[in-house]
């Protein structure tokens, strides 16, 4: 699904944020990636959705190279990815329904069809009486539902969360780890930007490390070793349904 | 849930853009009025010249009344037998009073005044009329008859009414250029203020073709508005224009009518205005994502 390989990225004339970054990411795979504030791990989701490119290495999405994609052809791969955004990045002028509704609205979705489907996952998402509200009124929350909601709306081939459940109580937070569990059930590849140690602990998944601009792959259930090399050629990984930990141990039960 | 998500906010929440038609609509108006005294002049230059192109007027500036009648006389006999010449015709009294009242006056044309008798003669369209031939003749009876075939006159006309279209035309020009460059600071400022929509739509998978349908629309809008109210405002302008300097003008200047077809032409504008608009918008749209990631 995702293969990086030798991958550094600079802003403008900056120093390198990612250094020699190289992994491969099976299709249905679940991963986190964490590494502390300043790691480059929203840097390494912006390669992913296609919001930047890298400065040297290959990058393969799709089975396709993105690093030397034409400009037009970056849409109908976008169109396979879901991004839920740290800052939320929702338009303040549309409700919640219409914000939901546009990736399906620009992958040209009918309006009924639309309406129903967004419905649909507002109210799972616990929003059923907020679909009409916009934005500025809604609280952090409110509008991390609506951010996840509008990520997951196209059951994207490709999920990427960054802090997705950094603004909302533990409840919530299990029940969008839920959805995103779910979602990778049924075949979507996601990656979880988080801080959020108990949340990675109790899905056990594989972490992506970053620190430093450095990548470290950390099986499930191990922690972070004491030395930062690595070998590329084991840097692999498998997706939940093959791993050595089975089913998950989450039940994704509705604490609401 | 409407057919189409209207990503960009309103126009009324758009600051960089609000003022945008009322700006178009002050261009409309500059190269509405530009082409309609254009127009206008055109039609009454055309109108002037038309009615003095087969037209001669001949003087007879003798001092001694008799002597001046006897001349019209025989100048009226010969010009009737010449070939090419349809019609002679001495203006009366009251005409020639009328032709000087502009200058000197209303009831100053006095019997003393020394006015000189006025053939108004027509020329043939079919036949061709030696003019040096007629002076020759006319030559011979007196040395204070003179011919005017008004080519001096309307030589001068003529250039003046080119100078008057190129103005207009240059005018016009500007009018567009300076649009355009209205409409591009516009959009760019547009895009400026969007940009994290823009940022947004562009991770969801919409491609630079949709987002510049957003904003040619709005832009083409912006046209139309403006140009309807600039086009309005333009033939408010230039019917007030024509009724007031009627009242001044009258009787010094021929005031043109207005040339009700060709104006008509005019109600083109706002839509011309929509599209250069929305043409210019969308270039500058594509031209400014095709910068971006």
């Amino acid at each position: 699904m995702i293969h990086f390989e030798n991958v550094g990225m600079r802003y403008g004339m900056g120093s390198e944020v990612l250094k020699d970054i190289s992994f491969n990411l099976k299709p249905g795979s679940l991963h986190f990636l964490t590494g502390p504030s300043g790691a480059g791990k929203t840097s390494l989701l912006k390669l992913m959705y296609l919001a930047h490119r890298p400065s040297r290495g290959k990058i393969t999405m799709f089975r396709e190279d993105m690093a030397g994609a034409a400009r037009k052809d970056l849409p109908k791969f976008r169109r396979k990815i879901g991004v839920v955004f740290q800052d939320f990045r929702l338009l303040d002028h549309l409700t919640a329904v219409e914000n939901v509704a546009l990736p399906l609205w620009i992958a040209g979705g009918k309006g009924a069809v639309i309406e129903e489907h967004v419905e649909e996952l507002l109210t799972w998402v616990g929003l059923k009486g907020r679909m009409k509200a916009r934005p500025p009124t809604l609280s952090g929350g409110e509008k991390q539902r609506v951010a996840i909601a509008r990520a997951v709306i196209k059951r994207p081939d490709l999920l990427l969360a960054d802090e997705p459940t950094g603004n909302v109580d533990p409840a919530i937070a299990k029940r969008i780890m839920h959805l995103f569990v779910e979602l990778n059930k049924l075949g979507t590849t996601t990656v979880i930007a988080t801080h959020d140690m108990g949340l990675v602990e109790e899905v056990k998944a594989d972490r992506l490390h970053l620190s430093d601009g450095i990548l470290q792959l950390i099986k499930a259930g191990q922690s972070l070793p004491e030395t930062t090399s690595f070998d590329p050629a084991e840097f692999e990984t498998t997706s939940l349904d093959q791993n050595e930990y089975g089913p998950l141990g989450y039940d994704g039960e509705d604490d609401q | 849930m409407t057919k189409a998500i209207h990503f960009l906010p309103d126009e009324e929440t758009h600051e960089a853009t609000r003022l945008l038609p009322y700006v178009m609509a002050v261009m409309v108006y500059l190269s509405a009025l530009a082409l309609m005294g254009s127009m206008m002049l055109n039609k009454g230059f055309g109108d002037m010249t038309e009615s003095l192109s087969n037209r001669l007027t001949i003087q007879i500036t003798t001092a001694d009344a008799e002597m001046r009648n006897a001349q019209v006389d025989e100048v009226t006999a010969l010009l009737r037998k010449t070939p090419g010449i349809d019609y002679v015709r001495k203006l009366n009294d009251v005409e020639i009073e009328k032709l000087l009242e502009p200058w000197l006056g209303k009831g100053n044309v006095t019997d003393d005044l020394p006015v000189p008798a006025i053939l108004d003669v027509t020329v043939s369209r079919d036949l061709t009329l030696n003019l040096d031939a007629v002076r020759g003749m006319l030559a011979q009876v007196s040395d204070n008859i003179h011919l005017d075939d008004h080519q001096q006159w309307l030589g001068r006309f003529l250039r003046l009414m080119d100078m008057v279209e190129y103005t207009a035309l240059g005018i016009l020009l500007l009018v567009v250029l300076a649009t355009i460059c209205i409409v591009i600071f516009g959009t760019k400022a547009g895009m400026a203020e969007n940009r994290e929509i823009i940022a947004v739509m562009h991770h969801l998978g919409a491609q630079d073709s949709m987002i510049a349908r957003a904003y040619q629309s709005r832009f083409m809008k912006y046209g139309l508005k403006g140009g309807i109210i600039g086009l309005v405002l333009a033939f408010i302008t230039l019917v007030s224009l024509i009724y007031l300097s009627r009242d001044l003008a009258e009787g010094l200047v021929r005031i043109p009518e207005l040339p009700v077809v060709e104006i008509a032409v005019l109600l083109v504008i706002p839509f011309l205005a929509a599209l250069i608009s929305m043409l210019t918008a969308r270039y500058t749209v594509l031209q400014g994502l095709g910068r971006m990631v």
